[in-house]
C-alpha cells in the first residue's frame, strides 16, 4: 500500500524545506570571491572608478509588478556614492571621477564607449553568477578593451554595480504573511575590474531583506560586510 | 483549520469558481485566434485614462530618458531623419492623440527588435535596420509598432494583466490554507495548474494583440503606397536565426511565424491589388542602404561586441556586396577574424530547439575566449579558423588598396599577425595605424599591445 502523506504532515515538511533553502540562501548571500593576484598583493586596488549603477526596484502588489523607474534612479546614485563611501572610509581607496558622457550630438564617442563598456560587463556577469568562485582562479577577463575607457592614469581597477529589488505595497505584505511570501529585498551584484588588462578582481552579491528604497543603514551594513575581504590599502 | 464538512465544500465552490473563472478567459483567447477579416478602427475612441494607465505612462517617460542617458541611442542625424521620415508618413494624417508625442529612434543593439512605448517613442534597433532590404520593410515594421500606439495596446494588456495577477495571488492563498483529505489535494492540484492557465492567458491575449497590430500594420502600409506584401518578407527576414537563438519556449508573445504569414497573406489578397515589380524593390533597397550604410557599419561593431560574430560576417557581406569600399571591406575582414574557429552558418542539426537550448546552456556557462578554445581542439575548427584568417588577410589587404584606404585596417591586420604569432609584423602594423590616427580612442591600448609584443 502506497502510504499516504497527511496535510499536516506535507504543510510541515513545505515548511522544513522552504527554512533550509531560506537558511542556505542566506549563508551564500554574502559571498566574495578575489583574484589570486589581489589575495597574494600582487595587485593593489588604490584608487577605483565607478560606474553608474544599473539598480531596478519594482513595487510588487496583489496586481503585479509595477515599475518604479525614478525611485530606480536615485537607489542606483545612492548605491554608487555609498559604495564609494565604504572603500574610501574602510579600505582607504579613492573614487576618482567616472568617465564624463558626451553632451551633444558632436561627441557621442565617450557616451558609446561607457554604455558599450556596460553592456560587456552585463554579458560577462551571467558566466560569473554561474560559477562565482572561479573568480579565485582568475577566470573571467573584460579585456584590454578597459583601456578604450581612457580613464585617469592612477586608476588602478573599475567598480561595476548591478541591482535588483522589490519594495511590497501594504496589501501584499499582509497577503505575504499568510503564503509565506518573499519579501522585500535588494541584492547587488558588484564586479571589480582591472583598469588595465581587464581581469575580474573581486565579484561580491550582497543582499539585505527590507524595503530597499528607505532601508539605507542596512545598505550600507550589507555593503561593508559584501567588500569586506576587499584588502585594506596601507599609506606608504 | 477547515475541520467542519460545510468548510471544506466552501472551500472546493470557490476552487472551483476560482478554476472556472481563469479557464474561462483562456477558451476566449483561444477564439480570438480564429482568423480575422476586417480590422477594428485605428484608434481605441472609447479609451478613457485612469490612474494606473497615467502611471505606465510616467514609466515610459523615464524609460526614454534613461535609454538617452545611457548611450543606447544612435546618434546618427540622417538615419535618424530618414526614420522620423518614414514613421511621421504612416501616421493617418490629422491623427490627434492623447498624451502620445510621436518619436523615431535607432537604438543600438545588434538584436534584430523593434517596440513602441505607449506615449508615441517608436524604437527600431540598428540589428533590424541592417535585417531588412528596403523601405518598404522598415515602414512594415513601423506600421506595426504605429498600431500598437494607436490601438492603446499596452494599457489594455497592463490592465488585463493586473487582473490575472490578482486571481493567481487568490488562488495561491486558496492553496496555502486548503484543507486536508482529498478535497485538500483537489483544492492543492487546482491551485497549482490554475495559476499556470492565467499566466497562459496572460501570453494568449499578447497574441491576440499582436494579430491585430499586424493586420492593421498592412492596412497602414497600403494608405501610405508602401509594398504590403513587404509585411510578410519581412517577417521571413526575421525568422532568419543566424545565431541560433529563437527558442521556442511554452508560450511565445507572437503568433508562430507559419501561422503569422497565413493569416497576413490571407488579408493581403483582399487589399493588394497589385504586387511591387521586382525592380522597383531593388531600387527602394539601393536607396535604403545608401542611406542606412554607417548605422549598418555601428552595427556591425556592436554584433562583434556582444559576440554575434556570424551577425557581424552577414551584415558585412551585404555591405561588401552593395558597396565594396575601404570600410565595408574592412568590416568584413574585422568580422571573420572575430568569427575564428566558429562555423559561418548554423547547421540544420544545429538550428534545431534542443540544439539551440544545448547551445545556450554553454553559452551561459563559456566566456567566448573558452569556446574558441575548445573549438580550436577539434578539426573542423581549426580549419574554420585558418581559412578566416586566410580571409581576413586578404580583406584587410584588399581595404588598404583600396581609393581612401581606412587606418582602422591597419589595427586589424595588426591584431590578426599578433594571434598568429607574427610580432615584427604586428608592431609594424599596430606602428602604422598610430601615425596614421593620432587620436584615435584606443592609442593608449595599441601602445600598450606595442611594448608587450617588444618585451616579449
Amino acid at each position: 500500500m502506497i502510504p499516504i502523506l497527511s496535510f499536516r504532515d506535507f504543510k510541515m515538511r513545505t515548511l522544513f524545506l522552504a527554512a533550509a533553502i531560506i537558511g542556505f540562501s542566506c549563508l551564500s548571500t554574502n559571498a566574495q570571491f578575489l583574484h589570486p593576484k589581489v589575495n597574494s598583493k600582487q595587485t593593489t586596488v588604490r584608487t577605483v572608478v565607478v560606474m553608474p549603477a544599473k539598480v531596478t526596484v519594482v513595487r510588487d502588489s496583489m496586481k503585479g509588478p509595477e515599475g518604479m523607474a525614478a525611485e530606480s534612479d536615485e537607489l542606483s546614485t545612492r548605491v554608487e556614492k555609498m559604495i564609494s563611501e565604504v572603500l574610501s572610509k574602510q579600505k582607504n581607496i579613492t573614487s576618482l571621477a567616472p568617465p564624463a558622457p558626451g553632451t551633444g550630438s558632436g561627441d557621442s564617442q565617450p557616451n558609446y564607449s561607457i554604455a558599450d563598456f556596460q553592456t560587456k560587463f552585463d554579458e560577462l556577469l551571467p558566466k560569473i553568477m554561474k560559477k562565482r568562485s572561479d573568480v579565485k582562479k582568475g577566470r573571467f577577463s573584460m579585456g584590454d578593451e578597459v583601456l578604450n575607457l581612457n580613464l585617469e592614469k592612477s586608476t588602478d581597477a573599475i567598480v561595476f554595480i548591478r541591482g535588483e529589488g522589490k519594495k511590497l505595497t501594504g496589501g501584499k505584505t499582509a497577503f505575504n504573511y499568510l503564503v509565506y511570501g518573499t519579501p522585500a529585498y535588494l541584492t547587488l551584484r558588484i564586479g571589480i575590474v582591472d583598469a588595465r588588462n581587464g581581469e575580474v578582481l573581486l565579484y561580491t552579491d550582497p543582499t539585505f531583506k527590507g524595503d530597499p528604497t528607505t532601508a539605507i543603514d542596512r545598505l550600507r551594513k550589507a555593503l561593508e560586510k559584501g567588500l569586506k575581504k576587499m584588502p585594506t590599502v596601507t599609506a606608504n | 483549520m477547515f475541520a467542519s464538512y460545510s468548510t471544506r465544500l466552501i472551500a472546493a465552490v470557490l476552487c472551483s469558481f476560482v478554476v472556472f473563472a481563469s479557464v474561462t478567459p483562456f477558451a476566449i483567447a483561444q477564439k480570438k485566434t480564429a482568423p480575422v477579416e476586417a480590422t477594428p478602427p485605428p484608434v481605441r475612441e472609447e479609451f478613457k485614462f485612469g490612474d494606473v494607465d497615467l502611471e505606465v505612462l510616467q514609466q515610459s517617460d523615464l524609460l526614454d530618458t534613461k535609454l538617452e542617458r545611457d548611450g543606447l541611442l544612435l546618434r546618427d542625424e540622417a538615419a535618424s531623419a530618414y526614420l522620423r521620415r518614414i514613421g511621421e508618413g504612416l501616421i493617418p494624417k490629422g491623427l490627434e492623440l492623447e498624451r502620445v508625442s510621436w518619436k523615431f529612434r535607432v537604438l543600438r543593439d545588434p538584436q534584430p527588435n523593434a517596440f513602441a512605448l505607449p506615449n508615441g517613442s517608436i524604437y527600431v534597433t540598428t540589428g533590424l535596420l541592417s535585417l531588412v532590404d528596403n523601405e518598404s520593410q522598415l515602414a512594415a515594421v513601423i506600421a506595426h509598432e504605429l498600431t500598437h500606439v494607436m490601438r492603446r495596446h499596452t494599457y489594455v494588456q497592463n490592465r488585463s494583466n493586473r487582473k490575472k495577477f490578482l486571481s493567481m495571488n487568490i488562488m495561491t492563498a486558496i492553496g496555502a490554507y486548503a484543507p486536508g483529505g482529498i478535497v485538500g489535494a483537489v483544492i492543492i492540484a487546482a491551485t497549482t495548474i490554475a495559476p499556470l492557465i492565467v499566466m497562459a492567458t496572460v501570453y494568449g491575449y499578447s497574441r491576440d494583440l499582436e494579430r491585430e497590430a499586424d493586420l492593421k500594420g498592412i492596412d497602414i502600409m497600403i494608405t501610405a503606397e508602401y509594398a504590403p506584401e513587404e509585411m510578410v518578407n519581412v517577417m521571413k527576414l526575421l525568422d532568419k536565426d543566424i545565431e541560433g537563438e529563437n527558442i521556442r519556449l511554452f508560450w511565445n508573445d507572437h503568433p508562430a511565424l507559419d501561422e503569422r504569414i497565413k493569416y497576413m497573406s490571407s488579408y493581403l489578397g483582399a487589399r493588394a491589388n497589385k504586387v511591387t515589380h521586382q525592380m522597383e524593390l531593388n531600387r527602394e533597397r539601393a536607396a535604403y542602404f545608401s542611406q542606412m550604410e554607417p548605422a549598418m557599419r555601428h552595427d556591425i561593431q556592436l554584433a562583434i561586441n556582444s559576440g554575434r560574430f556570424r551577425s557581424a560576417v552577414f551584415h558585412a557581406q551585404r555591405l561588401v556586396d552593395f558597396h565594396a569600399d575601404s570600410e565595408n571591406l574592412f568590416w568584413l575582414a574585422e568580422s571573420y577574424r572575430t568569427l575564428g574557429p566558429r562555423a559561418p552558418q548554423l547547421t540544420e542539426r544545429e538550428l534545431t530547439n534542443s540544439a539551440k537550448k544545448d547551445a545556450a546552456k554553454q553559452h551561459e556557462k563559456r566566456t567566448l575566449e573558452e569556446e574558441e578554445r575548445d573549438l580550436l581542439e577539434t578539426p573542423a575548427g581549426k580549419d574554420n579558423w585558418q581559412h578566416h584568417q586566410q580571409m581576413a588577410e586578404e580583406l584587410y589587404l584588399r581595404a588598404l588598396k583600396a581609393e581612401n584606404p581606412v587606418p582602422v585596417a591597419h589595427r586589424g591586420l595588426a591584431m590578426l599577425y599578433e594571434k598568429l604569432g607574427r610580432a615584427n609584423d604586428a608592431i609594424s602594423e599596430y606602428e602604422k595605424y598610430i601615425e596614421l590616427a593620432p587620436s584615435a580612442t584606443d592609442r593608449e591600448r595599441i601602445k600598450r599591445r606595442i611594448e608587450t609584443l617588444r618585451r616579449a
